[in-house]
């Protein structure tokens, strides 16, 4: 049926029911329901804009990486803002476009008088990873927190491993995303041979580039990177919960069968898509925040993502069950905000999240890779999350989490050369259940079970 | 009689332009509501999109390569290093269990870690609401050390399901673990490096690390709007900003 021959039908159909009826008062209910409608339509398109504003600025991030990989310094430095600043480090702001592409370019090994590019030999790797992205109620401003996690070196001279984190300010530019400022909070560059676990504290925490390129200002506050522990201040700290918000779940009522009951069903369908596209970049957010707090040993707030009766299962664990023990099972692996020279950094990457139709509940699959060094000794980790989420009255929370151990190695060696058995549960502090699945982890392999079906043909594994 | 048909006609005359109106509005609501719904269905695309590429990398850390093959359209390409192009699902299957698994077994291998993560998803859904675009990292850790390769993927929805229509996976750099990428780098490969050998030849020639290649970005810039520049014909030489 035709637009317009359906807007004559329904206004036909109006006109009669309110003759049929007579009444005054069922025009002014109609009246009545179809403001209701405005009003959703407008809740609907911007809580759109909303979410189209968080995948626009993982978008700037992302495109951020792939240009500085590659040597594209002056299209890197194009996603600032015209009077953007760059915190680099301990070295100190440096202000304006122009100026930012001469700092990425120098510490990227590019060249201001070439084209896009890099010399024979160099690498630049700089990975964009595991965004938590706040938006503004406004939608003028945004935050974001990011990963790099960097491959840097010089062809047989250097191979070196970067840390960093990133906090970043954005401002929507008439619709245009822009970074407005980057705090750049590098928490090691490190050399291959040995790793980050052979690196010493240094006395000045200063960038070669930053001798011959001063910065056009100092660091507000400085900071002692790796081996100390620094937090890089979090732009969510302030119980500010909105990046990991969406729409509460709804029970929508049958509708009339009438034209406006037709539109307010619609409308109830486009409401709970759009939660949905919401709940998955909450549910992002929430699994790199629980990331970035156990990355610095901030149990209790890595707990405090759990929903009250939420579980916790870290390989051959056991399931530890409420927010109190969970975080203390956390706290098996050093002290609240961990110590001198002991690094746990756990990479959230590789999300595959499934809201369920309801909006209710969710499930993702996450890949995790594990950096860890104490007491002087480095080791690698990788494994597969398969966790699950609650909508808890429009905050989403975990309602477990179950890390699938696939290897643990040791740094020198790696884990081909050495790799290690997963611990079994604690007997300091033992789980409320036993391990949900049995299995060893590498040189073993086994597959994690799937949450979801092939994404293509809907076909559950069928244990390929 | 007359008395109702007078009160009908008076009740219309209010009733009458407020519905009318109402009508109106209502055909104007719809239109609304689906143009919203659709930047929503484009929000759910770019979830849609990422997850097949992030569930290609889950799959190829175990060896499943017919969950792998399934993920691709009738009519997909497939091209990784420098192999050459393999035409449909089948001889996706082929690269990918006689040139990635050996043609052994289906299945992980205890012993042999090949973990293909999937890092960064930059997806783009292009303007014909069917045909998506990702640019995306491969950074491989397994039993021979690392990876980092590039893909620059198409997608397609064939009936409300985005599976891939051409998959291409240029390398970066590859390096054994004990010195890492500074020295026992690993160059790219080529059609006759291993079997199976490719239905057509590879559609670009270029070397990875420590040689300088950049596969085109599918985006304009984010903020400028303009497309990528070449890179200097310098780059990738020693003479490059001298």
């Amino acid at each position: 049926m035709s637009l317009s021959l359906k807007a004559v039908r329904m206004a036909a159909g109006l006109s009669l029911g309110l003759i049929l009826c007579g009444s005054v008062f069922a025009a002014s209910n109609e009246a009545a329901r179809l403001a209701t409608l405005q009003t959703r339509l407008k809740a609907i398109t911007d809580g759109t804009t909303y979410v189209e504003s968080i995948t626009k600025i993982q978008r700037l991030g992302r495109a951020f990486g792939y240009y500085t990989d590659k040597g594209y310094f002056g299209e890197a430095a194009d996603l600032f803002a015209d009077n953007a600043t760059f915190q680099w480090g301990m070295d100190g702001i440096y202000k304006g476009k122009a100026r930012i592409r001469e700092l990425l370019t120098r510490h990227g090994g590019g060249s201001m008088k070439e084209g896009p590019g890099l010399p024979f030999g160099r690498l630049n790797l700089r990975m964009q990873l595991q965004p938590v992205v706040t938006v503004a109620a406004n939608g003028r401003s945004a935050h974001a927190r990011w990963r790099e996690w960097g491959l840097l070196g010089q062809y047989k001279k250097e191979a070196t491993w970067g840390d960093a984190i990133i906090e970043d300010d954005y401002i929507n530019d008439g619709g245009t995303w822009k970074i407005a400022a980057r705090r750049y909070y590098l928490n090691f560059e490190a050399p291959y041979q040995g790793g980050w676990a052979s690196l010493k504290a240094v006395p000045e925490f200063k960038s070669v580039v930053a001798k011959d390129f001063p910065p056009d200002a100092p660091v507000p506050q400085a900071y002692a990177p790796f081996p100390a522990v620094f937090v890089p201040p979090y732009h969510y700290a302030d119980g500010n919960l909105r990046s990991i918000q969406s729409r509460p779940p709804v029970d929508f009522p049958k509708r009339p069968d009438d034209a406006l009951g037709k539109l307010e069903a619609l409308a109830d369908a486009k409401e709970l898509a759009l939660g949905r596209a919401e709940s998955v970049r909450a549910i992002e957010n929430l699994q790199a925040m629980y990331g970035y707090y156990t990355d610095k040993g901030q149990w209790q707030q890595a707990a405090a993502l759990f929903s009250g009766n939420g579980s916790w299962e870290f390989g051959q664990s056991g399931v530890y069950i409420g927010n109190a023990r969970i975080e203390r099972a956390l706290g098996l692996a050093g002290p609240q905000g961990l110590e001198q020279g002991q690094l746990n950094n756990y990479v959230l990457v590789q999300p595959i999240i499934h809201v369920a139709a309801d909006n209710r509940t969710a499930k993702a699959r996450w890949r995790n890779d594990v950096l860890l060094s104490q007491a002087g000794k480095g080791r690698w980790g990788g494994g597969v999350y398969e966790n699950e989420y609650v909508n808890d009255n429009g905050t989403w929370k975990i309602a477990s989490l179950h890390y699938y151990v696939t290897f643990w190695g040791d740094y020198d060696a790696g884990w081909a050369g050495k790799s290690f058995p997963m611990d079994p549960p604690s007997k300091e502090f033992p789980p409320d259940k036993p391990p949900t699945v049995v299995y060893e982890s590498f040189p073993k392999l086994q597959v994690v079970p799937y949450h979801y079906n092939n994404p293509v043909t809907n076909k559950p594994w069928a244990g390929e | 009689m007359k008395k109702t048909n007078a009160m009908l006609a008076l009740l219309a005359s209010f009733a009458a332009p407020a519905a009318f109106a109402a009508g109106a509005d209502l055909a104007a609501l719809e239109k609304q509501l689906n143009a919203v719904g659709q930047r929503i269905t484009r929000l759910q695309d770019l979830t849609d999109v990422e997850i097949v590429q992030n569930a290609y990398g889950y799959y190829v850390d175990k060896g499943q390569w017919r969950s792998i093959s399934d993920l691709f359209a009738d009519d997909s390409t497939l091209e990784i290093g420098g192999k050459g192009v393999f035409l449909g699902k089948q001889r996706v299957f082929e690269y990918m269990n006689i040139g990635m698994g050996g043609g052994g077994p289906i299945g992980p291998k205890n012993g042999s870690l090949i973990d293909h993560q999937q890092f960064q998803c930059l997806p783009t859904i292009m303007e014909d609401g069917v045909t998506a675009k990702a640019r995306c990292i491969a950074f491989v850790m397994s039993s021979g050390g690392w990876g980092h390769n590039y893909y620059e993927d198409v997608f397609t929805k064939e009936d409300g399901v985005w599976k891939f229509r051409k998959l291409v996976g240029p390398f970066n750099m590859y390096s054994g673990y004990r010195q890492g990428w500074v020295d026992s780098v690993i160059v790219n490969t080529y059609p006759e490096k291993f079997a199976p050998y490719p239905d057509l030849p590879p559609s670009r020639i270029y070397l990875t690390y420590p040689s300088y290649h950049v596969e085109p970005f599918h985006y304009p810039n984010p903020v400028t709007g303009k497309p990528m520049p070449p890179p200097s014909p310098r780059a990738g030489g020693e003479a490059f900003g001298r």
